[in-house]
């Protein structure tokens, strides 16, 4: 610690024991009064890399190494949009891929590798992600779930126990109110010596004493249905899965129609086959029926199968 | 006779209907897992007329159909009076999905279940089969996400000008306008607007028109769409049961699916005309940019299952977990008796 020095105005621990060591998102440090200093109108810019600085955003250094402040800095402004959490993921593998892309992203920016690019592609995530980051800002991951539900189990087991040492003392207060009157009682109306009386009481208080001192009872902590008391209904839906597969296109079916290829609906209007066909009643027409149907159904069926051949068996 | 009746191993009970008890089966021969539909015996009378009019229809249309979204129809066999049909088995149906409100549908999921309707129902159309009972209860999902559409119980012929067909079909809540107004005749649009009621449901997780009566039906539609008029629906006058109904004002589709892209509408308000006429047809719907837009349609194995079947699955593979570790421990054991 001795050769830890402010880079500006070169003042060391050994000169000022209250020296604080302040950093920004640069990573570079300076000393409070340095930052005092330079910063009095609120904002200027780093004396190390020129970077625009606010004041506000100075913090006290809590690791030695700069650079490691600078990493922590980043870390929390990447992971406040990549805030997607394991259950958004269908599988453990995509949640590996995702994690590993954000520590290069993190990486990438702490060691000033391709800083524009990783910062384009943040700004993209962030626009393609909007809903998602937002969503995804209030809720709680499984981890987090599980340290509330923790804490809110100590919170009811402290309580419990305050309530139970309140109950404890009460009636202790009142056995030994009652013990008192007791013994004053026998010692009023009983023949037995004095002396005796005073001895067994003491030894009755004793034992109970003793007795008390074991079993300490238990609260309920669950509802009957096995449903923790602080737990919020938190319906587990299944992960929306994001891979597409390929984009639909259209192919037409058609019928093989093993004999001479009938007429195409367009024909059987245009060419004049509607004209040996009853034309139909209207309706029919409201009822979605077209006599052009039946007419190509049976034109179809006439040459279906003209060309068929029993298949010989070698 | 006798080694089909082997050949088909009972596993469980799965449902029971009108018609017909099915069981979980497994083929001896293929070890596949079937679902065997036993047809129940009607009354006295029906059973004079030889085989049950839905099995027969099953029977006739299936056993020439085969595409992937249509329910295979694998074997038939009979035994003593009844006949029983052998089919692909699936997993769930989209009803099931529907109501799994731990599923969340994303527009991928709802893109890929109705394009494989549609293409199902293509097929069927090409063939001049009109299904008639379109329903998410009767579009089956398998656990690789393939939907298939079945119950061909009251799917028909179509096309056949003198033929008078019943309008009393399809579950009333995906009923087309046309058949609640008694068509007589009608084509494929019938089955166009039960996938958009369909299409509808899987948007909302409720039925879009969930009508009480033939009447209700109808009103719940004209409160959606406005009542149609003759120049709307030309010639709506002359369909025997037609009443008018006092006029309704249309309301805009996309109040109603609010979270709906324009191409999703889009699609939805070419589905459900009121007019048969003016509905696309299957394969115009397929050709409508919503099935080519992004998202992609969801490929299959990435489909959400509903949760019982998912702990099935979980069951199972912690079952063959076990059995593998007991295998490795039994194997080390012998080897150990060896020494």
């Amino acid at each position: 610690m001795d050769d830890f020095a402010c880079p500006r105005c070169r003042t060391t621990k050994f000169q000022n024991p209250s020296l604080k060591m302040m950093v920004n998102v640069c990573g570079h440090g300076l000393c409070e009064s340095c930052v005092d200093l330079l910063f009095l109108k609120g904002s200027g810019s780093c004396p190390d890399c020129k970077i625009p600085l606010r004041r506000n955003n100075f913090r006290v250094q809590l690791f030695e190494d700069a650079s490691v402040e600078k990493e922590v800095d980043i870390r929390r402004r990447v992971l406040k949009d990549y805030n997607k959490k394991e259950e958004d993921f269908s599988s453990l593998a995509e949640y590996n891929d995702y994690l590993e892309e954000v520590e290069t992203i993190i990486y990438n920016l702490a060691n000033n590798i391709d800083v524009i690019n990783t910062n384009k592609k943040i700004e993209q995530y962030k626009k393609e992600n909007k809903d998602q980051i937002q969503k995804s800002k209030g809720r709680l991951g499984k981890d987090e779930f599980e340290l509330e539900e923790l804490l809110e189990l100590e919170k009811q087991m402290n309580e419990a126990r305050k309530q139970e040492i309140l109950l404890e003392e009460s009636q202790a207060k009142k056995k030994k109110v009652q013990r008192k009157e007791a013994l004053i009682d026998e010692l009023m109306f009983s023949n037995t010596d004095a002396k005796n009386i005073v001895q067994s009481f003491a030894q009755q208080a004793k034992e109970e004493q003793e007795e008390e001192a074991k079993k300490p009872p238990q609260k309920k902590t669950k509802f009957s249905t096995g449903i923790e008391f602080g737990r919020k209904s938190q319906v587990s839906f299944l992960p929306v899965p994001t891979d597409d597969g390929p984009l639909y296109q259209y192919t037409p079916v058609t019928l093989e129609p093993d004999g001479p290829q009938p007429p195409a609906e367009n024909d059987v209007i245009t060419k004049g086959f509607m004209n040996h066909v009853r034309t139909e009643t209207e309706q029919e027409r409201a009822g979605g029926f077209q006599t052009n149907i039946a007419c190509m159904r049976a034109l179809q069926e006439a040459m279906m199968g003209l060309y068929h051949t029993k298949k010989v068996q070698c | 006779m006798e080694n089909k009746l082997k050949r088909y191993e009972k596993i469980a009970f799965l449902g029971e209907g009108q018609f017909a008890t099915v069981f979980k089966a497994r083929d001896v021969e293929t070890e596949n897992i079937v679902a065997v539909k036993k047809i129940k015996l009607g009354s006295r009378v029906e059973a004079q007329d030889g085989i049950n009019r839905t099995a027969l229809r099953e029977i006739k249309l299936l056993q020439e159909l085969h595409h992937e979204n249509l329910i295979g129809l694998l074997d038939v066999f009979g035994h003593m009076s009844n006949v029983s049909l052998v089919f692909d088995f699936m997993d769930t149906d989209l009803e099931v999905v529907i109501k799994d409100n731990t599923i969340i549908l994303t527009t991928a999921n709802i893109k890929s279940y109705t394009l494989q309707t549609l293409k199902g129902l293509e097929y069927l159309h090409l063939n001049w089969i009109l299904h008639r009972d379109l329903k998410p209860n009767n579009l089956l999902v398998n656990d690789k996400g393939v939907l298939k559409i079945g119950d061909f119980g009251l799917a028909k012929m179509f096309g056949s000008p003198n033929r008078v067909n019943t309008h009393q079909v399809v579950t009333r809540w995906y009923r087309a306008p046309e058949l609640l107004f008694g068509a007589k005749q009608y084509g494929t649009c019938i089955d166009i607007w039960a996938v958009g009621c369909i299409l509808a449901e899987l948007l909302l997780r409720v039925p879009l028109f969930p009508g009480e009566s033939d009447l209700d039906q109808l009103t719940k539609i004209f409160d959606v769409f406005g009542n149609p008029t003759e120049e709307n629906w030309p010639g709506i006058k002359t369909l025997s049961d037609f009443i008018d109904f006092k006029p309704l004002p249309a309301i805009p589709l996309k109040s109603i699916f609010t979270a709906a892209g324009d191409d999703l509408l889009e699609l939805i308000s070419s589905m459900l005309v009121l007019n048969p006429m003016a509905r696309k047809t299957c394969r115009e719907c397929l050709k409508m940019p919503f099935f080519s837009n992004k998202p992609a349609p969801t490929i299959g194995s990435k489909l959400p299952l509903p949760q019982n079947i998912r702990k099935v699955a979980d069951i199972e593979r912690q079952s063959l977990k076990r059995k593998l570790l007991d295998a490795a421990e039994g194997g080390s054991l012998s080897k150990r008796l060896f020494i």
